[in-house]
């Protein structure tokens, strides 16, 4: 927290400057009021006879430091949301920063919808947590502690009164706050999942309703929300008691005062005038107590807040870029060598044992059963996980010991998932190369076989793209996709199963104009269709994590009975015939 | 040209968020604040208490001050009487008030509690029922927003707002009338206050209000950017976007905390101001009432009373300026959550599919079109025989999946008709209807439950029995029995160590479960192995005996041993057969099929 508190210490000052100015005209108000009152309106110290002159003079300096004390109020209040605001900006640009450099399980392990809301709300939260502690908590504290010294100086006895009530209005809060602490954390972490059960069921609506689950999933989200509103309700409370009981204790503190303050005036030790200004003086402590606690409201929430926000902040990148290297000298050779590994968090084994060398220029095809481990195999090139055991070797070098950019530069992969972004197509597309020229946008989506149908929207390429590409089919989705990988200049390319979702005549289509557009290219296709891969250089069949058999179709075919198999799965028995 | 193009607009921060700006007024204020009355009507009681107990604390506020005034003349000799009795009286009154605070409190937060859940429950039954459609032609953004904003802002206000707005008026009201009783003079002058106050409020809202807008704008975009971003992380990634991606959101997020110093320092002027105000008044009640004072006119204790008066004046005047803004939003969320709730929900309505029947699916010269523009499916007409699986095929956007639509009645058939076993299916209930149809769909949606509630999810009262035999029927029981939690295993959104199509084996188990007389399978297994797929279709073929499948598969493996393939082009249906038919054809199917032996080199 101190780091990015620490650049703005001068506006903090400044802050508390104005929260200084602003405080001691409150307190030095009420002196000013009783000497009013007592010289000018009852003339205690001159028989009995007011004074009117006294009331003007003392009202024109009232109203004066007044206004002093509102330039100052306002000072505070400008520079106290400098303060907050900046701090907030600091930290989300961090935590943003941060959650740039995660890795996949990292990112699994909070979630989307957590980090989405620990960047936007929590850190709200943090923001007004700090505005508040710089403005509310300093004002009141300084107010309520100033009121009180006032009032000490005013007469001791009321001051001790006041002093005497302090430590039950401090005990009634700190109860509440130890009672209500626990929720906060227990309220958001119910929210996310209201809100969580809400996204899911929109987006599964489809299916919720082809197996008429309505009523089921109403009960479920019925259940969380019970469970939230529950929670909610036992904070609003607990703190619907907080007030009044702390009022109560100051109104008593106050009729102390009224009653001993009656007794001095008999007694001639003090004068209604101090009388007046000491009720004055409590009730600010009064109020200051109250706006306390609204404080401590928000302080508990933006703790709660601060810890969500901190768990982005103190997670270390898992994945550390290597020292770099010298440019390697062969182009698009990939190296598995004795490659393990399974996924972060399980001893599930995915892949096991692993040797692989798949040359520069080479087409080389994976196939295997569904869980054979071929995802976790080309993820592994981009470094989106680490090995295990093994290493694997891009041109020559350990993946791990190239700057993560620099090799993942050379590299351009097409995700199982088509994940595409609301801009244009023509924008989509060139996330692949920023700054692609529109020639290269437009042989890339034809290499794709995706101009046709960008093409016969009403916008062609400046066609936006609704989020998280809703507005296109399946299909459409993956030949985008394709296209922004092949618009960038990448010496290995990989596609993860994804062209699944276009017909055959498509397909080969694309292969064949990729195969023609970027001959020099490591191509890596993950596949199910024995045509999607039968051309490539060689096939690797992946079974339970470990490599089955290599080699070309026809080779294959002879040796590799589970190729074999595969490819009577397809092929049928007209296979025969005319294969 | 290009290049500044894509410098600028970073994705998903352009063209966001303009909602929040745009409708922070009602359309039809009186009539949305018609419909909130009646959810309030529903919780007469608690209303009605709560109104008495504001009432009654508000009254104690304003006495309290009168009391204290007399107990000080007292003190200061101006007034006879006994002061134990006064402070006695003062000690009811504050008694009193704290009551009342602390019932207003508990009924306040109970009453905010039943209505956000009400509204809720509402809300998200409403979303269940709505037609698919809907949620196709809607941001699911914008619906979430409503659940999540909306109802948190109408929530804020009961809980909040309306206590406070009703008990500033009150209170303004009673204190006016004290004041007026006290001593006019005096009530005249602190009026100086009133047009003050209300004179900065509106200078200074109107520069809020506009800040204000521009920031809502703003968090809009970034959370938009922030979601999108990091839901598709894994794309950001591969391309080496982290960079651009960050700078694009520091830029937003720059402006938007200029745009929120903006609206917070103009909006926390209001508070020196109003401070500064009712400063300036208390030196004009002092300086007055000490003049009056001198001429006898009012006693000290009225001064003292006049000050605790005007500042209880004041702050309420600040607090109805403050608390009809967050009205305004709050009746204008509630219109966004009305317009939902007033979505036609679909129709539950119709007969039960009767049991017994053959499961012939027959389509009948069946016209459908999701917008008017565009025909998707002309004159469709074809029968699946009961017993028999019958396979689409046709390139994208041929209309196969809309086949599908209609028969789930997800939508309706513009024209023309769909029976089951000579039921037309638009006189069914769609409950009925479903409940006899599963369907698998490519893009696997699966919940965040254990393995085993969402493989029954489809059919609840399945034995562990059932669910086994669906598994090794699908090839996913030897996946499950590896996970660490086996059936128990919860599933995650993500769910890093469950790959696509090990995905797509649960969601086939799931259909399973169902037991259904028609089962169809959209692109089902596009992303499992094709040697897992023959395992599961000869599994199925038993089971399947006496029920309809439909199947639509690119991949023509997956289709090849169907009994009737239907070509689909366009909308229309070009060429049917079974296999071997259609290949002495050699017409489209036969083109299609013969690119599997073409391969890449085609």
């Amino acid at each position: 927290m101190w780091k990015y508190i620490k650049p703005y210490i001068p506006f903090a000052l400044l802050a508390a400057l104005g929260i200084i100015g602003e405080v001691t005209m409150d307190l030095i108000q009420p002196t000013i009021m009783s000497r009013i009152v007592d010289d000018g309106v009852l003339g205690v110290h001159s028989g009995g006879t007011g004074n009117l002159h006294t009331v003007w003079t003392m009202g024109l300096l009232m109203i004066l430091l007044v206004a002093l004390g509102g330039l100052s109020g306002t000072l505070n209040n400008a520079s106290v949301h400098y303060f907050g605001q900046n701090l907030g900006n600091d930290m989300r640009k961090d935590c943003f920063r941060r959650i740039m450099s995660f890795s996949f399980p990292q990112m699994d392990r909070f979630g989307t919808g957590s980090l989405v809301t620990r960047v936007t709300n929590d850190i709200t939260q943090v923001q007004n947590f700090v505005a508040n502690f710089v403005r509310g908590l300093l004002r009141t504290t300084c107010l309520t502690f100033g009121s009180i010294f006032f009032l000490f100086r005013l007469n001791h006895t009321f001051g001790l009164i006041i002093l005497g009530a302090f430590p039950f209005v401090v005990g009634v809060m700190a109860l509440c706050i130890w009672k209500a602490g626990p929720l906060f954390p227990k309220l958001q972490a119910q929210l996310d999942e209201i809100n969580a059960i809400l996204q899911e069921d929109i987006s599964g609506l489809r299916i919720i309703k082809a197996c008429v689950q309505e009523i089921g999933e109403k009960i479920r989200f019925g259940k969380a929300n019970d469970a939230q509103i529950k929670t909610q309700l036992r904070t609003l409370v607990i703190f619907a008691f907080m007030n009044p009981a702390a009022n109560i204790l100051m109104y008593l503190a106050i009729l102390t005062i009224l009653w001993t303050g009656s007794r001095q005036v008999f007694a001639g030790s003090a004068t209604p005038g101090v009388v007046m200004a000491a009720i004055t003086y409590a009730t600010q402590v009064l109020d200051g107590v109250l706006r306390l606690l609204m404080v401590f409201q928000t302080i508990t929430r933006g703790l709660a807040s601060w810890h969500r926000v901190k768990e982005i902040l103190d997670s270390e990148p898992e994945l550390k870029d290597g020292a770099g290297t010298e440019e390697p000298l062969a182009r698009g050779l990939v190296e598995f060598r004795d490659v393990s590994f399974s996924f972060p968090g399980t001893d599930q084994p995915v892949l096991e044992h692993i040797d692989l060398t798949i040359h520069a220029g080479e087409t080389v095809a994976i196939m295997g059963a569904t869980g054979s481990g071929k995802t976790a195999l080309v993820s592994l090139i981009p470094r989106f996980y680490d090995v295990t055991e093994g290493a694997v070797l891009v041109d020559g070098v350990d993946v791990r010991q190239y700057r993560q950019k620099d090799l993942r530069d050379r590299i351009s992969i097409v995700l199982q998932k088509a994940e595409l972004f609301s801009v244009s197509i023509r924008e989509n597309i060139a996330w692949g190369k920023p700054g692609a020229r529109p020639e290269e946008i437009s042989i890339a989506a034809r290499i794709a076989q995706a101009e046709d149908f960008i093409l016969s929207t009403e916008q062609g390429y400046d066609t936006m793209v609704a989020q998280r590409g809703m507005s296109l089919s399946g299909g459409q989705k993956q030949r985008l996709s394709v296209a922004r990988a092949v618009v960038r200049d990448a010496e290995i390319l990989i596609f993860d199963d994804s062209t699944s979702a276009l017909d055959l005549r498509t397909e080969a289509a694309l292969n064949a104009a990729l195969k023609q557009a970027r001959p020099g290219c490591t191509k890596v296709i993950v596949a199910q269709r024995i045509a999607s891969v039968r051309q490539a250089d060689r096939i690797v069949v992946l079974e339970h994590g470990r490599i089955a058999a290599a080699g070309s179709h026809e080779a294959l075919l002879d040796t590799c009975p589970i190729y074999r198999d595969i490819y009577d799965s397809q092929m049928g028995k007209e296979a025969q015939k005319v294969g | 040209m290009a290049e500044k193009n894509i410098s600028q607009s970073i994705p998903g921060q352009a063209g966001r968020g303009l909602r929040f700006a745009e409708v922070q007024h009602a359309e039809n204020a009186g009539k949305t604040l018609r419909r909130i009355a009646t959810y309030f009507a529903k919780e007469k009681a608690m209303v009605l208490g709560m109104l008495t107990v504001v009432i009654l604390g508000t009254l104690c506020g304003i006495c309290a001050p009168a009391l204290q005034s007399r107990a000080i003349d007292i003190i200061a000799g101006q007034r006879q009487g006994r002061l134990l009795t006064a402070l006695g009286a003062m000690l009811l009154v504050y008694l009193c008030y704290t009551v009342a605070q602390l019932l207003q409190g508990l009924l306040s937060s109970h009453l905010s509690q039943r209505i956000v859940k009400k509204f809720r429950e509402e809300l998200f039954g409403k979303i269940m029922d709505l037609p698919v459609r809907y949620l196709d032609t809607h941001s699911h953004g914008d619906v979430m927003s409503r659940m999540t904003n909306d109802v948190e802002n109408i929530s804020t206000t009961v809980s909040q707002s309306l206590p406070s707005l009703f008990s500033g008026v009150l209170t303004v009201t009673g204190t006016v009338v004290i004041m007026v009783w006290y001593c006019w003079q005096l009530a005249l002058l602190s009026c100086v206050t009133v047009i003050l106050t209300v004179a900065a409020t509106k200078i200074l809202s109107a520069r809020v209000r506009r800040f204000s807008r521009k920031r809502q704008a703003l968090l809009g975009q970034l959370n938009g950017a922030v979601e999108e971003m990091i839901s598709g992380y894994r794309t950001v990634v591969a391309y080496n976007y982290q960079q651009t991606t960050t700078e694009g959101f520091c830029d937003t997020s720059d402006e938007l905390t200029r745009a929120g110093i903006r609206t917070d320092v103009s909006s926390g002027i209001m508070g020196p101001i109003m401070n500064c105000i009712s400063n300036i008044s208390f030196v004009i009640i002092a300086a007055f009432g000490g003049f009056f004072a001198l001429r006898g006119m009012i006693s000290v204790g009225v001064i003292s009373a006049f000050i605790v008066y005007a500042k209880q004046f004041s702050r309420p005047i600040n607090e109805i300026a403050q608390v009809y803004g967050q009205l305004q939003t709050a009746v204008a969320g509630a219109e966004r959550v009305f317009i939902v709730l007033d979505e036609e929900s679909e129709d539950s309505s119709g007969m039960a599919l009767e049991d017994g029947q053959a499961a012939t699916v027959i389509f009948d010269h069946v016209n459908f079109s999701y917008n008017q523009d565009q025909q998707v499916l002309r004159d469709f007409t074809l029968t699946v025989p009961c017993g028999k699986k019958v396979a689409l095929v046709g390139a994208t956007g041929s209309g196969k999946t809309t086949v599908v639509n209609l028969l789930m009645r997800f939508y309706d058939v513009d024209s023309g008709n769909i029976s089951i076993g000579g039921q037309d299916i638009s006189t069914v209930g769609r409950a009925s209807l479903r409940k006899n149809v599963a369907i698998v769909l490519q893009d696997t949606v699966l919940f965040s439950d254990t393995i085993r509630n969402n493989i029954k999810y489809g059919n609840v009262d399945a034995s562990d029995a059932q669910l086994q035999a669906a598994a090794d029927m699908s090839r996913c029981s030897e996946m499950i029995r590896i996970l660490p939690g086996g059936w128990d295993t919860k599933l995650s959104a993500s769910g890093e160590n469950i790959s696509q199509g090990q995905r797509q084996l649960l969601a086939i188990a799931r259909a399973f479960v169902m037991d259904p007389r028609i089962l169809i399978l959209d692109e089902a297994t596009s992303n499992v192995d094709t040697r897992t797929e023959k395992a599961i279709q000869d599994a199925m073929h038993d089971i399947m005996k006496d029920r309809t499948s439909i199947v639509i598969a690119h991949r023509l493996s997956t289709i090849e041993d169907a009994d009737l393939i239907v070509v689909m082009d366009h909308g229309t249906i070009v060429e049917q057969g079974n296999h071997t038919e259609l290949l002495k054809k050699q017409g489209k199917y036969y083109d299609l099929y013969m690119t599997q032996f073409a391969g890449i080199a085609t």
